[in-house]
């Protein structure tokens, strides 16, 4: 019997599995349904409203977004007739896969038994997953043969020649600090105070916007505008795929968020990961869950304190603001690298 | 003629570092309200908006004033006034006649107030409240005998009177009236 349960619990505990499963997909999507409850109150308090009250007065509505997710479930899903019917299902069901795919290749502790993937080059891997997944999003605006779809699609394509140089090049200028593409390397090199958000905070910068803009935040979710492109390249999606559509806006911004707690945030540390499942594995990766969850609350507050910008206005910004910073801190990191900093 | 489409530049004001500093700005505002939320919103069966006599809310009809003239449903609007023939027996002649007697649909009334402006006897008044919250249409279709009682003020028997005043600072400031008997 116990060798049965120890099998059971050798498996789940498996590094790639528990990464996927439990770190990729169950806490982001418990923290994605907080953070949603959480935009609307934030949103709400900051402009003198109350927001989600009257499901649940006690606990501040926080059983409204459970309330909105049975409804998605429960939803019917409709097809239209005129859609292209194999992208129309395939694309946001890629999208969501290829949002959770990156956190094999991001390490949540610094002993190697735990590491899922080697994880010699494994910034250059994620940062590569985690850019894969707007062109479905812009392959399901076309595949709904819809004029606000096929808009939203080009608006996304826009914006991912805007940002992808920017984020890229902000989180390799921690590539250039250190001299390596190893993440462990890059979170070990953060001790003390030295994280690089006080490194190198123009890059910090540069990645910050470069994230909001990436996982349409709220002053740049123009590919999904409702009062412009009704919703986007998401427009004729209906119950749980369209769920599905907004949730993997949401997991890929957490999965940013955990790359800027561990490239920026210092990750694990000041946890010193000690022997054993626990002490070597389960304290640091929720050390840097709550590093990723307090980043998605500031992202989050954003959405309370801005308008949404026109889609030239946030081109405007990411070429000629965030594309200079992020080369700046590239440089930045450059310089502290030859100066011996670290 | 197609038109020409012309590319309008909008002068950017400020520097960047003006820019810089509207951001910093509006995030901090942003963070104040956070901490400290001026709210303003009326939870509504909980609070109420004391309003005061003279407003438009529910109309009721003094059926002893009442001439039958029936201009109120003439004049109505909406349709939301009209006319039901029902017998009538003059106490002083003990003559039983038909008469013509408004009653009126709360589906239609917007509360204009032509109705009790042009009643010449004064047989129709308003209330100063309307809660217009019911559970079936049908409710809202007075009869007669429900035109002529004053409708149940339920939000005044379970919510706190509030009202809205200027603040100079915050602008439209809500405030909790205080009742008779509570210490100001």
């Amino acid at each position: 019997m116990s060798g049965i349960l120890d099998i059971i619990i050798k498996i789940i505990t498996w590094p790639p599995l528990w990464q996927l499963i439990v770190l990729g997909l169950i806490v982001p999507l418990g923290v994605v349904i907080f953070i949603l409850w959480f935009e609307r109150k934030t949103a709400a308090r900051v402009q003198r409203r109350i927001g989600p009250y009257h499901v649940s007065p006690k606990i501040a509505g926080g059983l409204q977004l459970v309330a909105d997710l049975m409804r998605y479930m429960f939803q019917e899903v409709i097809i239209p007739k005129t859609v292209d019917k194999f992208p129309f299902i395939v694309a946001p069901l890629a999208a969501l896969i290829l949002s959770i795919v990156p956190v094999v290749a991001i390490p949540f502790t610094s002993i190697e038994a735990y590491f899922p993937i080697d994880m010699s080059y494994s910034l250059i891997i994620s940062l590569a997953l985690l850019t894969l997944s707007p062109l479905f999003i812009i392959l399901s605006g076309w595949a709904s043969n819809n004029k606000f779809s096929v808009i939203g699609g080009m608006r996304e394509a826009y914006l991912i020649t805007a940002y992808e140089l920017v984020a890229v090049l902000a989180f390799l200028s921690a590539g250039a600090i250190t001299g390596s593409f190893n993440l462990v390397d890059i979170v070990e090199a953060q001790s003390g105070v030295k994280w690089f958000i006080i490194l190198n905070p123009l890059a910090f910068a540069a990645a910050f916007i470069g994230v909001l803009l990436s996982t349409s935040g709220f002053p740049f979710e123009i590919a999904e505008s409702e009062h412009e492109v009704v919703a986007g390249a998401f427009t004729e999606y209906s119950g749980l795929v369209y769920g599905m559509n907004m949730g993997a806006a949401y997991l890929k911004r957490m999965i940013f968020s955990i790359m800027i707690a561990v490239v920026f945030l210092g990750g694990w540390k000041p946890y010193t990961p000690g022997e054993g499942f626990i002490a070597g594995y389960l304290v640091p990766s929720i050390v840097i869950l709550v590093k990723a969850t307090i980043l998605m609350m500031i992202f989050s507050f954003f959405r309370a304190v801005y308008g949404r910008y026109r889609l030239d206005q946030a081109l405007d910004i990411a070429w000629k603001i965030l594309f200079p910073l992020a080369v700046l801190g590239f440089g930045l990191g450059l310089l502290e690298a030859y100066l011996g900093i670290i | 003629m197609p038109a020409k489409p012309v590319s309008k530049q909008v002068p950017s004001r400020g520097g960047i570092f003006s820019k810089f500093k509207g951001n910093i700005e509006a995030i901090a505002i942003g963070v104040k309200f956070f901490f400290n939320p001026q709210r303003f919103t009326l939870i509504y069966p909980k609070e109420y908006i004391k309003l005061k006599e003279g407003y438009r809310g529910f109309i009721v009809l003094r059926k002893d004033k009442c001439i039958n003239c029936g201009s109120c449903a003439r004049i109505c609007p909406a349709a939301a006034m009209r006319l039901i023939r029902l017998p009538f027996t003059d106490p002083k002649t003990g003559k039983t006649r038909m008469k013509l007697w408004p009653i009126i649909n709360y589906n239609r009334c917007i509360f204009c107030g032509y109705c009790v402006d042009v009643c010449p006897t004064e047989a129709l008044y308003h209330v100063p409240y309307h809660d217009v919250v019911y559970e079936t249409m049908d409710v809202m279709d007075l009869d007669l005998e429900e035109f002529q009682k004053e409708p149940e003020w339920d939000t005044e028997k379970q919510g706190l009177p509030v009202k809205y005043v200027v603040d100079e600072k915050m602008g439209l400031v809500k405030v909790r009236i205080k009742e008779e008997g509570e210490k100001q």
